[in-house]
């Protein structure tokens, strides 16, 4: 009806003068006795048996095909909700994690290029560069989807305008290091303030709004269709209803029309309850041991890099090393707690019993309180004065040293993430499988239960001539 | 609305409608202000970095300002180079090495030598000296880098034998450590970009200068009217000048030159307005200690200063011949 009308109004507005106004208002007119006669028409057929009838084939084929709709554009949603998550909400998270962590990363390995001999120099700086770059590209990806959300595009913004500066103070800081100048240091220790103080944190702050727009959409997926279901039992209660009806009024027991009609609608609603259940438990299951795990892991693992930073820069910043001693220090209680096995690891640990990351998780609790045992040893060394043998432990990739500790922990870390990840990945797919060919599938069989209707109705008033 | 357009097309001569139809679309497109364009990320205008921890003017310290009456650079008389049992010196032999609080940011003085790795300079090698004395090799000293502002605290807490990092004698630091006999003269003076036109502290009023917190130097420019800008290293202080944060950078003419060694676009200005004779801090309560060190340092006037002076000090400062010692 408002289409009509609305087109009546634009025309009656835009041409008002027109001399065709009153063979409009005619036709209007008898439209309105076309509706008033057809009512009165069904007023006195609905009085009688076979109008009846009609009047009850055409409302159950009308609601049969209202709720082959909304159930198929029910599933529809469901699946590209959840491929939504698979295709694009998931790996954008991914990548602001990637911007977080590369981010620290970079931070980590800069001050340690700066202490280092030349050879592991090399290394170093290759990592830093690749860190650099990394972090680079996943701004990029992250910096599209994060124009949806004005306090995340705050971020890539803060992030896009000074990590250009941080790696500037950085090759300044390279340069005159190189020159043997002490200036270098002071260069080095400003970039990290800079990265410390405004860039990781903006950083931080765009992976978390990404991690819970991710989780957001994880709900809504996993949300049960309340409306679409009450509509499919009022049809099934309105389709035995009739064949009740119908039964009293003729005496037969079953009609094969109608009896196929709440069949289809029957396995309908069968079909979606079971792919609902499975997909919502599934979607489930991706978000408790995929992503919150993988979060919780690239908590860990950034912890762990800063306990890097601190760890190089404490060398780096000698004199002013203090602070990033300290630093070290709560940073690793964060990390491991008290016995080394608490902490942000020991919650970790908790999480991944018993999945795939499980033995990564302990094996990085090894890694971590090796490497608390290499900074207690370094700690000695630079206080005795043994600035040499302090340098040598932090970054050498020696059994005792702490770099190798620190990379064994961070690349179990990351293992685990990407474990996490997959594990998403996995239960997310399913998910997405146990939809697979519902929305066409409730199509044909609302489409099929409405051809029953007509069918079974159609037979019965047949009887009727 | 396209069957409508067509009848009004069949009601009236096309050509009217042809020429009717751009003077309709240029009429409104002239009607109403146009708006601007959009720009999608504003005028972005760069934030600075700046180091770690800066600050301002020094806190007022208890009498440090006012106490000016004492004979600052007299110490103690030395007591020849023997190591009693039980003396400190004895306990540092015993412990195998000596620890000094020394700097690695002060190019000339305390710095680290990226290529091997080595703190070096005229305060390293003076350390090197008291160590040479103790244990006859001067390589048995392990350094602890200390800021400006952990000097007396290191001393007074027993974390380090002696400190030897530029450290100024004045009877404020007296009250709280021990200090050796004078063994270097500096003078407070200003260092600025060569193009800046400055040519004395009083040139600066109302201009930021830096120095390091906790250092005589922050104090002196306070009272000279500057605004002082304050940093954990004197090495950012040239940060500061090189990125333009600040004016100048006003200490010592020894940690001034060694920034200008490491910018030739700045340069050291002005005469020296203070005079800062370096000691060798040593914990309160030392005395022996003070008394050995002092041994140490005759021996190094006589003998070594003039050739560590000509291998770090010379080539910036010009010729200098080492400092008289005082005892009281």
């Amino acid at each position: 009806m408002t289409t009509p009308g609305g087109s009546w109004n634009t025309d009656a507005d835009g041409s008002g003068e027109s001399p065709r106004t009153p063979g409009y208002r005619a036709w209007i007119g008898g439209l309105v006795e076309l509706a008033q006669q057809a009512f009165r028409r069904l007023a006195v057929s609905a009085a009688r048996t076979p109008g009846r009838l009609s009047m009850i084939a055409v409302g159950l084929v009308t609601l049969t095909l209202l709720v082959g709709l909304v159930s198929t554009v029910m599933a529809q949603g469901k699946k590209d909700a959840v491929d939504g998550l698979l295709e694009h909400r998931e790996p954008v998270t991914a990548e602001a994690q990637r911007v977080y962590s590369a981010l620290s990363d970079a931070e980590a390995t800069a001050a340690g290029a700066l202490l280092a001999d030349d050879s592991e120099t090399e290394r170093l700086r290759e990592r830093y560069e690749d860190s650099i770059a990394q972090a680079g590209a996943s701004l990029a990806k992250a910096a599209a989807s994060a124009q949806e959300v004005p306090e995340a595009a705050e971020q890539v913004d803060i992030i896009g305008q000074q990590l250009p500066v941080y790696t500037g103070l950085v090759e300044t800081a390279r340069a005159n290091d190189r020159q043997g100048f002490p200036v270098g240091a002071s260069y080095l220790q400003e970039a990290s303030e800079l990265m410390r103080s405004t860039i990781l944190p903006a950083a931080q702050e765009l992976y978390e709004l990404e991690t819970g727009r991710l989780a957001e959409q994880q709900r809504d997926a996993r949300s049960f269709p309340v409306f679409t279901a009450l509509l499919a039992l009022g049809l099934v209660a309105a389709l035995l209803a009739t064949q009740r009806y119908l039964q009293r009024r003729t005496n037969r027991v079953l009609n094969p029309g109608l009896v196929v009609a709440t069949v289809a609608v029957l396995v309908s609603l069968l079909w979606t309850s079971v792919a609902l259940v499975v997909h919502g438990v599934q979607v489930g299951s991706g978000q408790r041991d995929g992503t919150e795990q993988a979060d919780r892991l690239v908590s860990t693992r950034i912890v762990a890099l800063q306990a890097r930073a601190d760890q190089t820069m404490s060398l780096v910043a000698r004199g002013a090393g203090d602070q990033h001693a300290e630093g070290f220090s709560r940073l690793s209680r964060q990390l491991g707690g008290s016995d080394g096995a608490g902490g942000l690891l020991g919650e970790v640990r908790e999480q991944a019993a018993g999945g795939p990351a499980e033995e990564l998780v302990n094996e990085a609790i090894e890694n971590a309180e090796s490497w608390r045992l290499a900074d207690e040893r370094i700690r000695e060394h630079s206080d005795e004065g043994d600035y040499g043998a302090a340098v040598e432990l932090a970054i050498s990739a020696d059994d005792e040293g702490a770099a190798r500790a620190f990379h064994a922990l961070d690349d179990n870390l990351s293992q685990a993430i990407d474990e996490g990840r997959q594990d998403f990945v996995d239960s997310t797919t399913t998910a997405s499988r146990a939809l697979h060919a519902l929305p066409q599938g409730l199509a044909v069989l609302s489409v099929v239960a409405a051809l029953g209707i007509t069918v079974g109705v159609g037979e019965r008033l047949r009887e009727y001539r | 609305m396209t069957p409508r357009t067509r009848r009004h097309a069949r009601r009236h001569p096309r050509h009217l409608l042809v020429a009717l139809l751009p003077a309709l679309g240029l009429a409104v497109a002239a009607c109403g202000p146009a708006g601007e364009p959009r720009d999608l990320s504003g005028q972005v205008v760069a934030q600075r970095p700046q180091p770690a921890g800066v600050g301002g003017a020094p806190p007022e310290e208890d009498g440090e300002v006012a106490d000016d009456d004492c004979d600052a650079t007299a110490s103690l008389e030395p007591d020849g180079a023997d190591i009693p049992d039980g003396s400190t010196m004895a306990e540092i032999r015993d412990r195998g090495h000596l620890v000094a609080g020394v700097d690695q940011n002060t190019f000339l003085f305390g710095f680290h030598n990226p290529a091997t790795g080595q703190l070096e300079g005229f305060d390293i090698d003076i350390a090197r000296e008291v160590a040479g004395a103790i244990f006859g090799d001067r390589d048995r000293v392990r350094f602890r880098t200390i800021t400006s502002a952990e000097r007396i605290p290191a001393l007074r807490e027993g974390d380090v034998d002696i400190v030897v990092r530029t450290m100024t004698v004045n009877c404020a630091r007296r009250e709280h450590v021990e200090f050796s006999s004078v063994y270097f003269e500096a003078g407070q003076r200003v260092l600025v970009r060569a193009a800046s036109g400055v040519d004395s502290l009083d040139d600066l009023a109302g201009q930021r200068v830096c120095a390091a917190e906790g250092s005589t130097s922050l104090r002196n420019i306070a009272e000279a009217a500057p605004e002082p800008v304050s940093v954990p290293n004197w090495s950012d202080c040239l940060v500061m000048l090189q990125q333009r944060q600040v004016e100048a950078v006003s200490t010592d003419d020894t940690i001034l030159a060694g920034m200008a060694e490491q910018d030739p676009t700045t340069e050291v200005v002005g005469e020296p307005f203070t005079e800062e004779p370096y000691a060798i801090g040593i914990p309160p309560g030392d005395e022996d200690m003070v008394r050995y060190v002092n041994a140490v340092l005759e021996d190094v006037r006589e003998d070594r200063w003039d050739e560590l002076y000509d291998r770090w000090i010379e080539p910036v400062l010009g010729g200098a011949s080492p400092p008289d010692a005082r005892y009281r």
